[in-house]
């Protein structure tokens, strides 16, 4: 059994609880073991950074130490959870006087950062870790009556100073888990693009024409469902959906499926087990 | 038994170069065509471009100038990738290429078409213009021509890897808000803007700034990190979008604009609970009346499918967030300390 630290990342435990509770359901059948960071806090969600450089230094400091005491890789299933963090942690790693005020703090809740877990994304483990040789032959109902639009968005491939797994202009390892699972992977452009979540709040019509062009390609390609490793591009890309493709004048619709719902899929789970009826788009 | 061709050895191949055509006054579509011509290795995108324009079709249109990445004038698609046609060689994209053998060059996006290859660079331009994207010295008049104008290394250091932009646009072309919004102020204007705005010897920092957070401006960049990623000179320009925002917030408040009372909600609520409380999100971000016009019809549809976040009160805090907040307020005054010896 491999073992890490499981970041909680506060969507996933709010609006897209399917994540972690498929997750739950299959990670021993794939020999993981994921110990919940109840501890951990929010990592700032690509906002804390430049609200307060300091406190986003501190906060994932901390995230990351608390997963530095179990000697455990911290493993994050949000890919802006995931940028975010890594991202304070390349800064930290990087500037030591920053290292020793962060830790100087921390040290009251009995607590060191010092850079030795890995903050990786579930994907990179199934990939990596898991292999998908391994994959493959646990699959039980393999995928192969779907067609799959894989669909990374950023913060898995960008900034690739800070992420460096997949190539940012033509990502696979979504791609191979797909094909590992028994599902067809559809040419697909929008693959490596933006959901336009992170503005959805603030400039909500630029956001909505961005999750439509993904949507529109994957609709005309005849995709059965869009596939994501990120929450956030799900609750864009399934959450928004109908608001987005009514502006585009689009009337078919698109399911959005998470990765830890597609692993759950061919392992022969439920769609009712894994959740997939709480989705917007049915 | 014939050994197999090393690729490496290689010194020469045909390569087919698929390059968009368009000519508006003719055209009433746009078309691709292909040259095919041998390449060594070594040989630059533009090269192959200039020899096909001299030797193939005259008729071919592109903008170029020093050949040494230093202009910033020959921006175009590569391989579906905005990058300057003068730095980027024949060999390397060739391996990246789709279709082997053949490298498809077309314009950059988000910038109106001219012929070909060449866009409009004038609404790039105009909003440089709009952003004032130059330094109004504080310097007086008089004292100008007189005396240099000196500033600290480590004030230099916060834009010196701006100062390396070129405006070739390529963080234009693969913008994701500008696809949507051409009305958008764009990367390399924020990158600009920044710049001006940390110049201790600029007068105007204050209305560009209140330019800056208006619509269309630096609240609307979606983090995608596609204009970073694809800068030719490496410069990190989410760094100086981020740079304006925490500017916007120090100097204009965190009321000031929804960008800024978002941004600001991830700050409070990790305090006071350790992670983000997502149902008061979008009322604190553009109050009660927008919540309540713009998301109502899927809040609905998010009850049916129990997928709503839970209201502030359940909103179930991480453990040990007492200890937390301490370690979390102690930073607090370690920032309180640094902007007054800052300010010193």
């Amino acid at each position: 059994m491999k073992r890490y630290a499981y970041y909680l990342s506060c969507i996933n435990e709010s609006m897209t609880k399917e994540v972690d509770r498929s997750i739950e359901l299959w990670q021993k059948e794939l020999g993981l073991e994921f110990v919940k960071l109840h501890e951990g806090t929010c990592c700032g969600g690509s906002n804390l950074d430049y609200v307060s450089p300091k406190h986003f230094a501190l906060v994932n400091a901390r995230n990351i130490a608390l997963a530095e005491k179990m000697g455990l890789d911290l493993i994050v299933s949000c890919n802006t959870c995931l940028m975010t963090i890594r991202s304070a942690k390349k800064k930290l790693d990087e500037t030591p006087e920053l290292k020793k005020e962060v830790n100087d703090i921390l040290k009251k809740e009995g607590l060191e950062y010092r850079g030795t877990s890995q903050v990786r994304h579930l994907l990179w483990v199934l990939v990596d870790d898991v292999g998908l040789d391994t994959i493959r032959k646990k699959v039980k109902v393999p995928l192969k009556k779907y067609r799959i639009a894989p669909f990374y968005g950023c913060h898995i491939l960008r900034p690739s100073t800070v992420l460096g797994h997949d190539n940012p202009v033509d990502p696979t390892s979504l791609d191979q888990l797909i094909e590992a699972l028994g599902g067809q992977t559809i040419p697909y452009k929008h693959k490596n693009r933006c959901c336009g979540f992170h503005t959805l709040l603030v400039a909500e019509q630029e956001s909505l024409n961005v999750a439509a062009e993904a949507l529109q390609e994957a609709i005309q390609a005849k995709a059965d469902f869009i596939v994501t490793p990120c929450p956030l591009c799900h609750t864009s890309l399934d959450g928004y959906q109908a608001k987005a493709l009514k502006h585009a004048g689009v009337e078919t619709s698109i399911p959005i499926f998470h990765i830890s719902e597609m692993v759950g899929l061919a392992l022969g789970y439920t769609e009712k087990q894994l959740g997939i009826k709480r989705h917007i788009v049915g | 038994m014939t050994a197999p061709i090393d690729q490496h050895n290689e010194t020469k191949k045909d390569v087919t170069f698929r390059v968009f055509r368009f000519n508006p006054q003719v055209d009433s579509k746009p078309y691709f065509d292909d040259y095919t011509i041998s390449v060594e290795r070594g040989i630059t995108v533009l090269r192959s471009l200039n020899y096909i324009k001299e030797h193939i079709d005259a008729s071919v249109s592109f903008r170029a100038f020093c050949q040494a990445g230093i202009c910033g004038s020959c921006g175009m698609r590569i391989n579906g990738l905005s990058q300057l046609a003068c730095t980027t060689q024949v060999w390397d994209v060739l391996v990246k290429s789709k279709e082997p053998g053949i490298i498809k060059i077309e314009p950059l996006r988000n910038l109106p078409l001219i012929k070909d290859l060449i866009v409009d660079m004038d609404p790039l331009v105009d909003k440089m213009k709009h952003y004032s994207n130059w330094i109004d010295s504080t310097m007086p008049e008089a004292s100008m021509g007189q005396k240099e104008f000196l500033i600290s290394e480590e004030e230099f250091l916060r834009y010196d890897k701006a100062t390396d932009c070129i405006l070739c646009a390529s963080c234009v072309s693969e913008c994701s808000i500008l696809r949507a919004n051409k009305e958008y102020v764009s990367p390399a204007v924020l990158l600009k803007s920044y710049r001006m705005n940390v110049d201790s010897r600029d007068a105007i920092h204050e209305p560009r700034l209140a330019e800056l957070v208006k619509d269309h401006g630096v609240w609307d960049c979606t983090h995608c990190y596609r204009c970073q990623e694809a800068c030719v000179k490496s410069i990190p320009i989410m760094d100086a979008i981020h740079g304006i925002r925490e500017d916007a917030i120090e100097s204009r408040g965190v009321k000031d604009t929804s960008g800024a009372k978002h941004a600001e909600a991830f700050m409070s609520d990790i305090e006071k609970k350790g992670k983000l409380i997502e149902a008061t999100l979008p009322i604190r971000t553009n109050g009660v009346v927008w919540t309540l016009q713009n998301l109502l019809p899927m809040a609905v549809k998010m009850i049916i499918k129990h997928r709503t976040p839970p209201p502030p009160p359940l909103v179930k805090s991480a453990k040990g967030i007492k200890v937390f907040r301490e370690l979390f307020r102690e930073m607090t005054e370690h920032v309180k300390q640094d902007h007054k010896s800052h300010k010193k």
